[in-house]
């Protein structure tokens, strides 16, 4: 009887968290250029809630890399109960919210340009050229608001609207990642999205 | 739940505003390799004591953030230590009467001791033939008058013999 010898799996058949793994354990043995592979597969969305939060490009540069310095460092006390991805977006959150404890009051906002996609895409064009006061806003200017608006709330309510609606993220992965049950996001993105409808009522016509 | 997400509809729509804001071009090229760097110089900043407090002792903080959330807990909590410390010092200022039994026994056999020491120490009068043969070496019990006293001889003091009146 011929035994088949068994086929190693290629790379590209390997499932994402297998491959996610094998470099949190190379990561985790000191091995730099394993760490880069992960901090690029995750740099934009990390800096991108940051950024959401703080509304200050130079305060999310800094806090996105303190969570990955961070990350980095408490690697050894990673036991893999949640992803590495949920990992690395608690120690993120738990960061920013500590800098926006401390810098209640002290709001200052740096906001990023707007892409050149902003101008084409229908919805937000058709809520800047309607015959309402919102119409003489460009679209620099409802950022400004919308910014503003998202200042105002609570951080968990706010950090609750931003992975959601404009993260995309899961109430499920929210839960995981404020450690908190999905009853709570819910209530918390419900309360949180009234308030920013009082806050944008002029938009919102 | 349908219903909350058509109410929040152009909301969700401006929202959707925010993910076209994105950070100087070239801004994703350079983040990872200033990443490496920090990490290889080995500059990380301080952890704070609440980001310690995350790390070490998250039931003290899930703790605190019950207070944050809901201040009457912080009050009622407040409250109840307040009273089991006035409780406390009230029961420890208190006179306890609840052992008075054992002080009694302890005053009964103390001076039980005190009769037996001065009874075996201080002579009885049945003892009087004993005092009187002078044979005690003990000068304490003895009525006998020192014969000198600080080196010197006292004047006054005679020499006394007894003889058993027997002999």
């Amino acid at each position: 009887m011929i035994m088949a010898e068994p086929v190693e799996p290629r790379e590209s058949e390997l499932p994402v968290p297998e491959e996610e793994s094998t470099l949190v354990r190379r990561a985790r043995k000191g091995d730099l250029a394993a760490y880069d592979d992960l901090v690029k597969r995750y740099q934009e969305r990390i800096y991108a809630t940051i950024y959401h939060m703080t509304s200050n490009h130079e305060d999310a540069n800094d806090l996105a890399q303190e969570s990955f310095i961070k990350a980095f460092q408490a690697l050894k006390s990673f036991k893999g109960g949640s992803t590495f991805y949920t990992w690395l977006y608690r120690i993120a959150v738990n960061k920013t919210i500590n800098f926006l404890k401390q810098r209640k009051n002290r709001t200052h906002m740096s906001l990023n340009d707007i892409d050149f996609n902003a101008e084409h895409d229908p919805d937000l064009m058709a809520l800047i050229s309607d015959n309402t006061p919102r119409r003489a806003a460009g679209l620099t200017e409802l950022q400004k608001k919308l910014n503003e608006a998202l200042l105002k709330l609570s951080e968990p309510h706010r950090l609750v609207v931003v992975l959601h609606d404009v993260q995309g993220e899961s109430h499920e992965e929210i839960a995981k990642v404020m450690d908190c049950n999905i009853g709570t996001v819910r209530s918390r993105l419900f309360y949180a999205r009234q308030q920013l409808q009082g806050y944008l009522n002029d938009y919102l016509k | 739940m349908n219903q909350d997400e058509n109410n929040f509809e152009s909301l969700r729509r401006l929202l959707a505003l925010k993910r076209h804001e994105i950070p100087p071009p070239g801004y994703f090229n350079r983040f990872s390799a200033q990443v490496i760097n920090r990490i290889r110089s080995g500059e990380a900043a301080p952890a704070s004591v609440s980001e310690r407090l995350h790390a070490e002792a998250p039931w003290l903080m899930k703790f605190l953030q019950i207070f944050e959330a809901k201040p009457a807990f912080a009050g009622a909590f407040a409250f109840a230590l307040c009273l089991f410390l006035v409780f406390g010092t009230v029961l420890a200022e208190r006179p306890d009467y609840s052992t008075p039994q054992p002080l009694l026994q302890t005053a009964e056999s103390s001076s039980a001791s005190v009769a037996a020491v001065s009874q075996a120490v201080l002579p009885q009068p049945n003892d009087q033939t004993l005092l009187a043969s002078g044979s005690s070496s003990n000068s304490a019990s003895s009525l006998q008058p020192v014969a000198s006293m600080f080196g010197q001889q006292n004047p006054f003091a005679q020499q006394v013999s007894f003889s058993p009146s027997g002999n």
